[in-house]
């Protein structure tokens, strides 16, 4: 029994010495003829080893990932479909190889291993092997490494950096599939709109031509644009941050930075304030009954000076040597 | 202010006597507004400040000594060595063809004033003349006596206008955003009258403020917007049509003069939107003729072959010329408003601008207080009227928060109307409880309490009758409108009012200590290099180096050749043996960095090294990666845990130099950073240390020459280093002279 398992392993290594002893033309049209049919190539531990291993008078590339759920890489689920369009696309471009450039992808679960043996803690890695004999050969048979720290790039980006690596090798550019499902629905979306506004007019109209509704409407851009709402969306702020001690600290202490609660905080006080001043403006002196006209004027007038209290006070956490307040918020 | 115009309101209705308050009243909020602006001339001197005004008063002064046809042609090769910029061409003249007449009319008047007086005081007397602009604009949206007066007092002091405005602040915005704000008042002004001399007169003050600033676009885009949405509300007139098209055809002549705008209004797509309006307009007019003519079934077939065909038309003929290249897609910085992820991707040098940022709150509170609140309140009370005026100040308002809201500089652009919007809110306020008997004038007011409950039912305005609501909020708005005054100045003095060039700090006993080595540093190029001794250093010095030590320069702040300043970023972040052959190709000659380790200055070259190195990698990238400066843990470090490639950078070898000297061994720290350095400084070999300022702020670097012997820079330095330990060990204490 013993016997036979050890016959069995030298075999087995036999075997795998043959096939990493094929020259590496044969390695390449071998899986080249695969990836015809679908590239990237998915490999395994020992493909990769084989297809890796030098001599090679072809390029590949290898993205090493961890796509299963349990790992947690969003960037390699980001990146994923990118990988295989700019695989697809090469190898059809290219269908006789003469940029003799092979991709392929090696998940975490097929190739533990490989991933210890090259210390790999992130996924995902993007890997060229270059060429060590023929025309293009490189010195370093040192893969180079593709930098994913500007987030999941797109097939055109990697393309651009393949291109200048491989040069004077055809570079089949990236041929996005189209969007079928995205143009049917953006026309039938249009059509219907069309169809809407030509059958609901009489309804729809009014609402158009609605002044209070664009005065709310601007109103609101207005404050929307002016409480810091275009910062938030750019620069993608958190809503709330815990303070360090367990808390929920709801404004930034820096004047350079902002919340995005603070966001609604500030532009609610904005439009309360806004809208109390035109109540007073244009509501209050309406009022016949003297005596309510007075209380009326007088909580608005309160209301307002109560806000604009509150409005310091905060302004005074994000500049700390801003020297004016109104009571009761001193 | 208040109580003045409480007074003008108060006073006996005869006309002169309001219109010499008013004109005493203007006088005033202009003196305020000019005295606002003078903190730094008080606090330091009459300097100019900054970076680009640098620029802007050099080019002043070739102007005062050339002559205007001199100018025009000026080529200068002591920029951007060694190709030269080709200024007269590549500069809005405005600001400078201004301070040229002041100045001739000044000497024609005998009167001896410095050039340079000129250029610092220009913008706070221009901000006068923007605040009776400001006056001359609301005046036209209202009826309100005091609403003008307001807009002026408002636009005078506001932080958010002074930001750019202050003395020494000698930039096209000086000047620009008085003709930004005029030009929009004659457009009103023609559209209310649909006059052609008013139209022209708006297209003259358009093409004055093309040749001042290249904000014009705003105008370009905000007139024909208006335009727009009123042809959209159904108030197309012949007035709308005269107004837009003489404004149009002339003002686009007019600004077709200025050399660097050239052909630009009819080739890029910033300026596609007024032409396409014009477009519109003909069209629109036609139909309202054939209208007239015709009658109404075969219009309303007319009408639809006429817009689809000319849609069809006009959208075919846009994609062709586009793909043909004839006309320009959106300019990148212009893009970046809308996508505005776009120049952090495609653009790093207008990303790496600080005032490109987007906007966070406190930065509208802190540059228009309680205006921030004012103008949607402004706005919503516009809408009860709406006349065109009003969708003006409505779509202004609109475009400009959004703009303002993504780049902090934009916030000059929102100013001007918030002041009026304001304005107008206020004075509606002020007007209500002010007026001293509301709607019965005739009858005493104690008598009439009641008797106006069955009588005036019917009638809205009633006005307020109470005399504690009335002290009340017209105290409070006093109060707000104080606080406002005292905001604003406070402001001033404490944000707006640095030239940037001076530093100031205060010592522990309060009193105030001046640090000034930007000016040390300067003046000792001035003094110790060659007359064409060329500085290498980052763009943001380049104009301060051209017009203080008067030197050529690499790069400067006008940035238009990209290659150009990724070059000189390549040779900050490589290693000595990839630098020293750039900067010999280059002819540079002295390195000049900017360094506040010592000094806790956080604006400093370390901090902005990362631009460098992303701009570099823009078009070397895989020569400069900005993932190399970063350490594994994707820290930017500079103590021992840096990196290799961040240590053996040019920037970080210059910064650090020497620097270990100047503290206990092993204790050296730097201060902005506020880490802990190696024990062990870099070493330098094809460079040396020329001068360090007092501070330690600028530092400059003589590039070596060549070896004497042939030796390469590394062997002779390590030769030198040796040499110099022998040396010293024989020699006694220093002979200065030896007769």
């Amino acid at each position: 029994m013993r016997f036979f398992k050890s016959l069995l392993s030298a075999t087995l290594l036999i075997a795998g010495a043959l096939a990493a002893k094929k020259s590496p033309t044969e390695r390449f049209s071998e899986y080249h003829t695969k990836a015809l049919s679908s590239s990237p190539l998915k490999l395994s531990e020992t493909s990769y080893k084989s297809l890796t291993s030098t001599p090679r008078d072809y390029s590949v590339v290898v993205l090493l990932t961890a796509l299963e759920n349990r790992f947690g890489c969003q960037l390699c689920r980001d990146f994923q479909p990118e990988y295989d369009l700019l695989g697809k696309g090469w190898v059809k471009g290219d269908k006789k190889a003469e940029s003799r450039l092979l991709f392929g992808t090696l998940d975490f679960v097929d190739g533990r291993d490989v991933f210890v043996s090259l210390g790999l803690q992130t996924a995902p890695v993007l890997l060229l092997f270059q060429p060590t004999e023929g025309p293009h050969a490189v010195a370093s048979k040192d893969p180079i490494r593709y930098d994913f720290t500007t987030g999941p790039p797109t097939a055109e980006q990697v393309h651009g950096w393949l291109s200048r690596h491989l040069t004077d090798r055809p570079h089949p550019p990236v041929k996005r599939p189209i969007n079928w499902q995205r143009w049917a629905s953006a026309i039938t979306i249009i059509l219907g709109g069309i169809t809407l506004v030509a059958t609901a007019s009489p309804y729809i109209l009014p609402v158009i031509q609605n002044r209070a509704l664009w005065a709310t409407g601007s109103m609101f851009f207005v404050l929307l644009f002016t409480s810091g709402y275009m910062f938030c969306q750019i620069r993608n702020v958190p809503y709330v941050t815990g303070n360090g001690k367990g808390g929920v600290s709801y404004f930034a202490g820096s004047f350079q930075n902002q919340h995005g609660l603070e966001t609604q905080v500030v532009g609610g006080l904005y439009g309360i304030l806004a809208i109390t001043f035109t109540v007073l403006v244009t509501k209050v002196p309406t009022i016949s009954n003297p005596r309510y006209q007075q209380v009326a004027a007088v909580a608005c007038g309160g209301t307002i000076f109560l806000l604009q209290s509150a409005l310091l006070s905060i302004f005074r956490i994000k500049n700390g040597g801003y020297p004016f307040s109104l009571p009761p918020f001193m | 202010m208040a109580v003045a115009q409480q007074n003008a309101l108060l006073g006996p209705p005869s006309q002169s006597s309001r219109t010499l308050l008013r004109v005493v009243i203007l006088l005033f909020i202009a003196g305020a507004a000019i005295a606002s602006r003078l903190f730094s001339v008080i606090r330091f001197e009459s300097i100019i400040h900054e970076f680009d005004p640098w620029f802007n008063f050099r080019a002043t002064k070739y102007l005062v000594a050339n002559g205007f046809y001199k100018f025009w042609d000026w080529f200068d090769d002591r920029t951007w060595h060694p190709l030269g910029r080709v200024t007269g061409g590549t500069l809005y003249p405005g600001l400078m063809v201004t301070s040229g007449v002041i100045y001739h009319i000044l000497q024609a008047l005998t009167i001896p004033i410095d050039i340079r007086n000129i250029c610092v005081l220009l913008a706070p007397a221009f901000s006068g003349l923007t605040a009776f602009a400001a006056y001359l604009l609301t005046n036209e949206m209202t009826t309100s006596p005091s609403a003008g007066l307001l807009a002026a007092a408002f636009m005078g002091i506001a932080p958010g206008y002074i930001s750019r405005s202050v003395a020494g602040s000698y930039d096209n915005e000086a000047i620009a955003i008085f003709l930004l704000v005029f030009t929009f008042y004659l457009w009103i002004k023609a559209l209310k009258l649909g006059s052609m001399l008013w139209g022209a007169l708006c297209a003259l003050f358009y093409g004055y403020m093309v040749a001042s600033w290249g904000g014009y676009a705003f105008i370009t885009c905000i007139l024909p917007l208006h335009a727009f949405v009123l042809i959209c509300m159904g108030r197309y007139s012949r007035r709308l049509y005269v107004s837009y098209t003489t404004w149009y055809a002339l003002g686009t002549l007019a600004s077709m003069q200025i050399p660097f705008v050239g052909f630009l209004p009819v080739k890029t797509s910033e300026h596609m939107p007024a032409l396409g309006i014009f477009g519109f307009l003909q069209l629109v007019g036609f139909i309202d003729y054939v209208r007239s003519a015709i009658s109404g079934r075969q219009f309303q077939a007319f009408l639809i072959t006429v817009l689809v065909a000319t849609f069809g038309i006009g959208l075919a003929g846009l994609v062709a010329l586009t793909s043909l290249g004839y006309i320009a897609p959106w300019g990148g910085r212009f893009y970046s408003l809308w996508d505005t992820g776009y120049a952090k991707v495609h653009i790093p040098i207008i990303a790496s601008v600080s005032e490109h940022q987007p906007t966070a709150w406190p930065a509208f509170f802190f540059d228009l207080n309680i205006l921030v609140w004012l103008l949607p309140a402004g706005i919503w009370l516009l809408y009860k009227e709406l006349r065109d005026e009003h969708v003006f100040v409505i779509t202004y308002a609109l475009c400009g928060s959004y703009f303002a809201g993504v780049m902090v500089r934009l916030m000059l652009t929102l100013t001007p109307i918030v002041c009026v919007a304001a304005a107008i809110a206020a004075s509606k306020l002020l007007d209500t409880y002010l007026v001293k008997s509301p709607s019965q004038t005739s009858t005493s007011e104690a008598g009439e309490k009641k008797a106006p409950k069955s009588a005036d039912k019917t009638a809205s305005p009633l006005g307020v009758s109470s005399m504690v609501s009335k002290l009340t909020i017209v105290g409070a708005m006093i109060v707000y409108l104080l606080m406002f005054v005292s905001h604003c100045t406070w402001v001033t003095s404490n944000a707006y009012s640095s030239p940037s060039v001076v530093l100031a700090s205060r010592m522990p006993d309060g009193s105030q200590h001046i640090i000034d080595d930007y000016r040390e540093a300067y003046q000792w190029l001035r003094q110790n290099t060659k007359e064409d001794a060329k500085i290498m250093s980052w763009w943001d010095y380049g104009y301060q180096i051209g017009g203080m030590a008067d030197r050529p320069t690499l790069v400067d702040n006008n940035t238009w050749n990209n290659t150009h300043i990724a070059t000189v970023g390549k040779a900050m972040s490589s290693r000595e043996e990839v630098s020293y052959p750039i900067m010999r190709q280059h002819e540079v000659d002295y390195v000049l960095i900017v360094f506040g380790g010592l000094l806790g200055y956080s604006g400093d070259d370390i901090n902005k090294f990362l631009w460098m190195v992303r701009i570099a990698e823009g078009i070397w990238p895989e020569e400069v990666k900005e993932r190399d400066f970063f350490t594994a843990r994707g820290e930017y470090r500079v103590d021992d845990g840096a990196t290799d490639t961040m240590k053996n950078s040019l920037m970080y070898k210059m910064s650090y130099h020497n620097y270990q000297s100047m503290f206990p061994p092993g204790k050296a720290a730097d201060r902005v950073r506020g880490v802990q350095l190696p024990s062990e400084g870099p070493v330098l070999n094809t460079i040396e240390e020329a001068y360090t300022t007092e501070n330690w702020i600028i530092r400059i670097y003589k590039v070596k020459d060549l070896d004497n012997v042939g030796r390469d820079h590394f062997s002779a330095a390590a030769f030198d280093r040796g040499q110099k330990k022998k040396a010293t060990k024989k020699r006694g204490p220093r002979v200065l002279r030896v007769d």
